[in-house]
This record gives structure tokens, C-alpha cells and sequence, in this order.
């Protein structure tokens, strides 16, 4: 890990199966934990089952890439967890107040996405200001914007999660690309005229939309991050501020428009949390979903000193956390058993990661 | 804070406001609290102040050694938590053993106080000699601590203390009950509605108490010299010949003894174990801390700061709670304070550098 090239390096080395392996210790665990789950849990090798593993933490994977990129830039995010409830909780309600005044399905989705995906751009923009032109320290600043989401989200729910949200937006959270029944047409996102309930079990299911959202969205971001000046930027920046500056980045512009992302990223996964569970969920105030986000970062390899980290390795790092949570359960380990369980597995990984670097 | 005093600023009047702008904060605080509040300027207020902050003073004074080392510890909310069901556990077992309830208790309180130096050292030994990021280690510990919390409690909360337990935890050094004069540690018993007015929570006193002891070595001995020394270079402290693997340790070993010892004030005050009774402490204290002047970059940081940002934060809630504010208002106030103190700090000259 420590030897790591912080800069992406497909473009000097064409990388094998082998050295993507060697560079991404939790990938090599992710496949570890796969496989001692397929052995030891009943049901953990299913299709059912992957679809808890790989489309459940949909929410999770937006948060941690807005960590990604505020992490490389030597920054941390503490808001990402509340400005997700602030999210969910402004656009089901905007959805809630034009499905009962109305306003046709599709409309109120896309304005209540909306309205909730804009909301989001404001913390953002307040902790990136406060951070790049005031210099603010990361930390304080998001935790600023911790409290002050966490409360207005409070005050707008009034601590209860928002209902009334059109039921399209669960079938298409949860829905599929696709739906084929044997017969009739192939139909995108709803299923094919007159296929009742009882025959749902003869449709086939292509594709869960929620998978295709996160690998649309990672896919943009890792464009962003590894192709374009302003990933190189967000790198040079997290790996020497002063450096950054000298070279002529506009440090304070990029900061900015780094945090905004970040916020509305988050913004992102609290909008498609309406969709998967049909209310807008505020966040708990005990959840630490930005600790979650973090560590999950900092397993996919950033440091959070800044200049290294990868999209990759936060997505793996996530769907790691998530298979040790479900294998254990499937497994049949106890509830309580299994907090202890991911903090012994998470610091085995990350000692034998530090005690044989070339392990993998 | 106190070495950057010396670098002369442009006058001494901001310079002062500079140095000590939380400190005058929590002032402005308490005097607005004082006006807008009614009922908030009483001896019973001013002492809910401290007692409600018992937790968060203890907490934020261990994470304080731990972030001038540079690193920072997640954990010590659920080890908090973990104090609380291991004291409330030991006390019901050394009972159950046949001791009585006073020795039940001192035993069961100390035990749980070298128990909870556990998680500590296993924090310190995975920091310091397998280089596990500090992030990492407290985080896992955080998950492992509250596992076996809940394991312990079974899912439920550890009760069934004592009632001399409640008499400790929440015991004043002085009542004074109008027309029947002073009394100490105890009063006689009065019919209900008579005014008691209670004086000075022996907690609160047993924390300070504690708390000035760390603080004193933070200052004035060589451990804490040290301290400061491997959070402004590691590799230096190293090379001045520190040994600063086993300093990481003790440092990470305090820290949780400290968050132990919150918990079993909790188990002493409200006579329950919870595992999850530290949660809400978990960004709270590194909050206070933050808001002492200390750096999350290590080297920089006081005790003194500390208590001041924990009272700031105490006062604040406190203060929301009898004006009869919403909850949610705590959290918005909190942060738009926070984000103003540190805007203050950093356009006065002689701001503490907390970024790099």
C-alpha cells in the first residue's frame, strides 16, 4: 500500500489480472471472503443473495465515492451522511405534496429528484467556500454542516421518515432494466401488458436498474477522476497543496467544486434511498454512515493524507464490508458477534496488508 | 496554544481575543443563556452544566492526548458504553459473591478500570507496532467494543445495581435546607416539596480532580513533553530517542481508561449499563477538542482548551434544553457555532494553525 504509484497508471503499464490483484489487497479479500462464504453460508452463492450484496449497498457506494474525491484532495466529508437525509427527506417531500395535488407520476418524480438533488448542492457549496477561501479546516467545516443538515432534515421530518411518495418510484428503484416473459415482447423498466402477479415468477429479470445506476455513476466519476485535467488536478492538490498552487491550479475553484460534488453526490444516494425504500428516510443520528463511507475508502487504499486513493478501490472496499456483514449473517453468526467480527477482520486485513506488502 | 503567545502581534488587545477567543465565547455564551433564558441563571442549572457534561469532559480529555500524538480515536464511545455494562456487570457479580454493597461497588469499579484499559492497549499495539492507521484500528475497535457490549447485556441493558450506587453517582458534598441549616454528604429526610438546595455534585469534583492530574502530566512531565514531541515528527521523536511505540500505547491506554472511567460514573449516576450510551459522544468530543485550539494534525493542543470546548458545547445544550428548544435546533446551533468560532479564530491574529 505504501509502495503504491498515487497516480493512475494504466496509462504507463497495461495492468493483468495479477497486478490489479497486487495493488488492491481488499479486492484479493473481497474474493477470499467470497469464497469461504460459499462454503460456509447456505444460500450465500445465489443470485437472490448477490443481489443483496451487489445493488443493497447502492446508497453506500455514492457516499463513499464523494469521500474518494474529497479524500485524495487531503480533505474529509462528515456531512455526506445528513445531507443523504436531508436529500431523501426534502424530495419525498416535494413527491408527497404534487402526488396529492395531482400532478402525474412522472412529473412529480422528476421535480422531486430534482428539488432533492439541487438541495444538496448547498452544503456543499457553504463547506467548500468555508474550506478553500476561509480556510476552514475539512474537518470543522463539514462538521458544521453535520449539525446544520442533521437539524434542518429534523426539522422538516419532524423525526418521523416522509410517506406518501407515488409507489412507481419503489418499483423502479427496485425494478429492473428489463423484463421478459415467455411469449410476449421484451419491455424496458415495467412489465409486459397483462402479466398478472401470479405469474411474476415465470418473468425473467434482466438487470436491476439500482446495479446500472452505481456502475453508470462510478463509471462518469472514474472518467472524471483518472481521465480529465480535473482528476489530475484533484490528485496534485491532495499530494502537495503549495506544488498545486505554483503550477497555476486555481486551488480554491477546484476545492469548491470538489466538496459540491461530494455533497451532491450524497444529494444522489439520498434521492435513489427514496426510490429504493418509498419514504424519505432522515438520517439517525447515531448512524456514523460517514465513518462507514470513510473506512471503506481508506480500505480501497486512499490515504487520508491526501494524493492517493481510488474510485476501484472505495467501490471494493464498500462491497467488502458488505459481504463480510451478509456472509457472517448468512453464515449464521449472531448479530452482536458480527460488530466484533468486521473490526477483527478489518484490522487482520489491513496488518497483513502492512506486514507483507507483496503478499498479493 | 501558550508557545505561540511569544510571536509578537499587531496589538495586544486582539492578540488576547486571538489566544483565547473560546474562551471568551463560552463567557458570551453563558451571559446571553443568562439573559434570554429564564431560569438558566440558578446554582441547579450551573451544576446540570457540569454534570451533564461529566461524559463529555472525560471523553474529550482522552481524545485530546490521543490527536496531539496525531492520530485520533473513534472508539471511545462505545469503550464508554463498554465501561458502562462492564461496571454495572461487576458490581451485580461482586454482590452475587457475597460482598456488600460498598466493597461490591469499589471492587467492581476497579476492576472494570483495569479491564478498560484493555481495548486500549490492543488500539495503541496496532497503531504503534503493525501501523494500522489510527482511523482504522479505533474504528474496528468501536465495531468490536459494542459487539461485545451487547453480547454482554444480551441486547437488553445491565441493571439491578445497588441503590447505594445512585447515592454515589449522584451525591452533593453540601445540602442546604432553608430553616434547618447545612448539611454534608447527607440529608435528613423531608417530606416532599421542601426545598433541598444541593451544593456541589461530588462527580463533578472526582472529574476535575482527575482531570487536573492529566493535565499535569500533559504539561509538566516528560511524558507529556513526549507526547507533544511524536505528534509535531514522529521521526524526530524517534531519533531523540523516544520510545515511541510504547508512548503510542500508554497514550491510546489512556484514552480508554479515561472513556472507562466516564462509564462507570454513568453506571454510578443512573445505576444502568447501555452499550450504546457513549454514542452521541463519539464527534462530541473530538468537537471540544477542536474547538480548544488543538490541531487533528498532532503537536498542537491543552487540557485547558479542551474544557472549555466541552463546557462551550455542555452550556450550549443546556442552555437550548431550558429555553425549550427543539432537539433539532441543538445540532444546527452547534454547527453554525462551530463553523463561526473557527471563522473568528482564523481572521484574529494569533490564531492556533489548526490546518496545515
Amino acid at each position: 500500500m505504501s509502495n503504491e504509484n498515487p497516480y493512475p497508471t494504466a496509462s504507463l503499464e497495461r495492468p493483468t489480472a495479477v497486478s490489479v490483484l497486487a495493488r488492491n489487497w481488499a479486492l484479493a479479500f473481497l474474493i477470499l471472503l467470497f469464497v469461504v462464504f460459499s462454503i460456509t453460508g447456505r444460500g450465500f452463492f445465489s443470485l437472490a443473495n448477490f443481489r443483496n450484496v451487489f445493488y443493497q449497498p447502492t446508497t453506500f457506494i455514492f457516499l463513499a465515492a464523494a469521500e474518494t474525491f474529497v479524500i485524495i484532495t487531503g480533505g474529509i466529508d462528515l456531512s455526506v451522511g445528513f445531507v443523504m437525509g436531508l436529500s431523501s427527506v426534502m424530495a419525498a417531500s416535494i413527491m408527497q405534496t404534487l402526488a396529492a395535488s395531482g400532478i402525474p407520476v412522472a412529473e412529480t418524480l422528476i421535480v422531486g429528484s430534482a428539488v432533492g438533488l439541487a438541495i444538496s448542492l448547498i452544503p456543499g457549496l457553504v463547506s467548500g467556500v468555508l474550506i478553500a477561501r476561509f480556510r476552514v479546516p475539512p474537518f470543522i467545516a463539514t462538521l458544521g454542516m453535520w449539525g446544520i443538515t442533521n437539524g434542518i432534515t429534523l426539522a422538516i421530518c419532524q423525526g418521523f421518515p416522509v410517506t406518501g411518495v407515488p409507489n412507481a418510484a419503489v418499483n423502479l428503484g427496485n425494478g429492473y432494466l428489463a423484463y421478459g416473459f415467455p411469449g410476449k415482447q421484451l419491455t424496458m423498466f415495467a412489465w409486459p401488458a397483462g402479466v398478472v402477479d401470479t405469474q411474476a415468477r415465470q418473468l425473467i429479470r434482466i438487470f436491476p436498474n439500482a446495479l446500472l445506476l452505481w456502475i453508470l455513476v462510478i463509471l462518469v466519476l472514474w472518467l472524471i477522476l483518472n481521465r480529465t485535467r480535473f482528476g489530475q488536478h484533484t490528485f496534485a492538490i491532495g499530494g502537495n497543496m503549495e506544488a498545486a498552487k505554483r503550477a497555476g491550479i486555481n486551488v480554491q475553484r477546484h476545492l469548491i467544486t470538489i466538496y459540491v460534488l461530494s455533497s451532491f453526490l450524497a444529494g444522489l444516494a439520498g434521492v435513489y434511498n427514496v426510490f429504493q425504500s418509498g419514504v424519505g428516510n432522515f438520517t439517525p443520528f447515531y448512524a456514523s454512515y460517514e465513518l462507514f463511507a470513510i473506512a471503506a475508502v481508506v480500505i480501497g487504499g486512499a490515504s487520508l493524507m491526501g494524493g492517493k486513493g481510488s474510485l476501484f478501490g472505495s467501490v471494493v472496499g464498500v462491497l467488502m464490508l458488505g459481504v463480510l456483514e451478509n456472509g457472517l449473517s448468512i453464515s449464521g453468526v449472531p448479530s452482536f458477534y458480527r460488530f466484533i467480527a468486521v473490526g477483527v477482520i478489518l484490522v487482520f486485513a489491513v496488518v497483513i496488508d502492512q506486514l507483507f506488502p507483496d503478499l498479493f | 496554544m501558550t508557545d505561540r503567545a511569544k510571536t509578537a502581534g499587531p496589538s495586544a488587545t486582539s492578540s488576547f481575543i486571538g489566544r483565547h477567543w473560546a474562551a471568551l465565547f463560552l463567557v458570551l455564551e453563558v451571559i446571553v443563556f443568562c439573559i434570554v433564558a429564564d431560569g438558566f441563571f440558578t446554582l441547579h442549572t450551573f451544576q446540570l452544566v457540569f454534570i451533564a457534561g461529566i461524559p463529555l469532559f472525560l471523553l474529550a480529555v482522552a481524545e485530546t492526548f490521543v490527536i496531539i500524538t496525531g492520530g485520533i480515536d473513534l472508539s471511545v464511545g462505545f469503550i464508554f458504553g463498554f465501561g458502562t455494562v462492564v461496571s454495572a456487570k461487576l458490581i451485580v457479580a461482586f454482590q452475587g459473591l457475597g460482598l456488600g454493597d460498598a466493597e461490591a461497588i469499589l471492587v467492581g469499579c476497579l476492576a472494570t478500570l483495569l479491564i478498560g484499559i484493555i481495548p486500549g492497549y490492543v488500539n495503541g499495539w496496532l497503531v504503534a507496532r503493525l501501523r494500522v492507521p489510527p482511523f482504522i484500528a479505533t474504528y474496528s475497535m468501536l465495531s468490536v467494543s459494542y459487539g461485545i457490549s451487547e453480547i454482554l447485556v444480551e441486547g437488553s441493558q445491565a441493571g439491578n445495581l445497588p441503590y447505594l450506587a445512585t447515592v454515589v453517582g449522584t451525591s452533593y458534598f453540601a445540602y442546604f435546607i432553608p430553616g434547618r441549616g447545612l448539611s454534608f454528604f447527607s440529608h435528613e429526610r423531608v417530606t416532599r416539596g421542601t426545598d433541598v438546595i444541593s451544593i456541589l455534585p461530588v462527580m463533578v469534583v472526582v472529574v476535575f480532580v482527575i482531570i487536573l492530574i492529566f493535565a499535569f502530566v500533559l504539561r509538566n512531565t516528560r511524558f507529556g513533553q513526549h507526547t507533544y514531541a511524536i505528534g509535531g515528527s514522529s521521526d524526530a521523536a524517534v531519533r531523540s530517542g523516544i520510545s515511541v511505540k510504547w508512548h503510542l500505547e500508554r497514550v491510546y491506554m489512556i484514552s480508554s481508561f479515561l472513556a472507562t472511567l466516564a462509564g462507570i460514573l454513568y453506571t454510578l449516576q443512573y445505576a444502568e449499563g447501555k452499550a450504546d450510551a457513549g454514542a452521541s459522544y463519539l464527534l462530541d468530543s473530538i468537537v471540544a477538542v477542536v474547538i480548544g485550539g488543538a490541531s487533528l494534525y498532532g503537536g498542537v493542543g491543552t487540557i485547558g482548551g479542551t474544557l472549555i470546548g466541552a463546557l462551550l458545547l455542555s452550556v450550549l445544550e443546556t442552555g437550548l434544553r431550558v429555553l425549550g428548544l427543539p432537539n433539532f435546533t441543538i445540532y444546527v446551533t452547534v454547527g453554525v457555532i462551530l463553523i463561526v468560532a473557527v471563522l473568528v479564530d482564523q481572521f484574529l491574529p494569533e490564531r492556533t494553525d489548526s490546518y496545515r
